[in-house]
């Protein structure tokens, strides 16, 4: 729980989780309703919402708790077609690729990436102040995870 | 059921391509070479209000509606991989075969019901279940192999299901969960079909045939016994066979208090008589689907009677 709520701050997000609600298994975070709570058994593989996992007490978010953030108030940039596509591919973002910013800028700070519908492709790290007049050709957003993972993790 | 094969025991003795296709021949079909065409079935949850189809034209996959499906589409030609765009990586879609996108949409009012999805990975159906249902309700998935759980598990990810859990147990074990379920779906291990394996004819038996219709009405007892009263399960398996299909069918009803309810659906009537045999006459509203555009297929919608105390 908490390694989500640090991981939602980094991110500039709030987030509010009934902690009840959110069961642990195996160092994997998943969000039950009310409904598979009543039912769900101890030993289960997968549950509700799966939410991220905690890996050498490092945590990796899931695509469902990104999607999530990403509705609220975040850090986001919103990136053209054809750097959403290279992002998916697990590329980073170039400056010319943003058409837009929401939330902090700063350089070190984690960003979600969205593409032109509004669709969350994943987040990075901001690696080049998006404030600063820097050259189109930089890279400003460095690529941490993205949905292409899906196909990599089928490889 | 013995009777039967040793009445016909040549069935016994017989494999290869040749019987199967004398086989398929005298139920009334004549084998010819398919062309599987690939297909998608949008998430309507997913996409609301997206355009999908206008959007995907956009990089090149070019839609045709299956006409027996309402969510799905034929892809009529494509520039890139349909399993490799932003917008399947989004869930905004899957790729499913037509058939196999049938016996989800059978079950009634499945909004808020707790339902029991057997053998569930890879998690298509799953799919297909959780967007039907709207994320309300229920769904309990199993598999019993533990290395087709992390698929299972990405499709659920990847299409954003919220109300599924998963376990790693063989549905003939299912009453272990102590829970009822108001509907359930099961999509069975069989022999398969031809159609999507070249080697198939060269691979399968008759005793294939014969295990499989075997495990299948253990997993149909097992279902009946976590079903609720009045509760609806859909039987589907992608093989041709009889055994597998009408045949069991014909014994479910006999022995399961269960009675096959009507289809409106893709498909020709279930086979009611064959190489001498009679089945029951309620056989024939199943629907048993003939390889062509799409693959094999059987689905058989059945009701729990309601028990006598």
């Amino acid at each position: 729980m908490k390694a989500i709520m640090k991981f939602a701050f980094q991110l500039g997000a709030k987030i509010s989780l009934k902690a009840d609600f959110i069961v642990e298994k195996g160092g994997r975070y998943f969000l039950l309703n009310d409904a598979l709570l009543k039912i769900a058994r101890k030993n289960f593989y997968y549950a509700g919402t799966y939410l991220g996992k905690v890996k050498n007490g490092k945590f990796f978010p899931s695509f469902n708790l990104l999607k999530m953030l990403a509705k609220g108030e975040a850090n986001k940039i919103i990136v053209e077609k054809k750097a959403a596509w290279l992002f998916i591919c697990g590329r980073d973002i170039f400056r010319k690729g943003m058409l837009s910013a929401r939330g902090s800028r700063r350089k070190g700070t984690h960003t979600l990436v969205l593409n032109e519908f509004g669709e969350c492709l994943g987040f990075g790290k901001i690696v080049y102040s998006l404030d600063e007049a820097a050259k189109k050709t930089e890279v400003a957003v460095k690529n941490v995870s993205d949905v292409g993972d899906f196909l990599r993790r089928e490889s | 059921m013995e009777s039967f094969y040793s009445q016909f025991s040549y069935l016994r003795l017989m494999s290869g391509k040749d019987f199967f296709v004398d086989r398929y021949r005298r139920l009334g079909w004549e084998f010819d070479d398919v062309q599987l065409r690939q297909a998608i079935r949008i998430n309507v949850t997913n996409s609301k209000g997206k355009n999908l189809e206008k959007r995907l034209q956009t990089i090149g996959i070019h839609l045709e509606k299956v006409p027996f499906l309402e969510t799905g589409y034929w892809v009529r030609s494509s520039k890139v991989s349909v399993g490799a765009t932003a917008e399947y990586l989004l869930g905004l879609y899957s790729i499913q075969e037509a058939a196999a996108q049938i016996p989800a949409t059978l079950f009634t009012a499945l909004k808020g019901k707790t339902l029991l999805d057997t053998c569930a990975a890879p998690g298509g159906k799953t799919v297909q279940l959780a967007d039907l249902m709207d994320n309300t309700g229920a769904i309990i998935a199993l598999d019993v192999k533990k290395r087709r759980l992390a698929a299972l598990s990405n499709h659920l990810e990847r299409c954003h299901v919220r109300n599924a859990i998963v376990y790693h147990l063989d549905v003939r074990q299912a009453s272990r969960l102590n829970l009822k379920f108001d509907r359930i779906l099961l999509d069975v291990p069989c022999s398969g079909n031809f159609a999507g394996d070249r080697n198939w004819f060269t691979r399968r038996t008759i005793a294939d045939v014969k295990r499989n219709m075997r495990l299948q009405r253990e997993i149909l007892a097992e279902a009946v016994a976590c079903l609720r009263d009045d509760g609806e399960i859909v039987y589907s398996t992608c093989s041709l066979e009889l055994e597998e299909n009408e045949v069991n069918m014909d014994w479910a009803i006999k022995h399961l208090n269960l009675q096959i309810e009507e289809v409106d659906c893709y498909g020709q009537k279930g086979l009611t008589e064959f190489f001498g045999r009679r089945l029951d006459a309620s056989v024939e509203r199943c629907r048993r689907i003939w390889p062509a555009t799409t693959q094999g297929f059987f689905i058989c919608k059945l009701k729990k009677l309601v028990s006598k105390q």
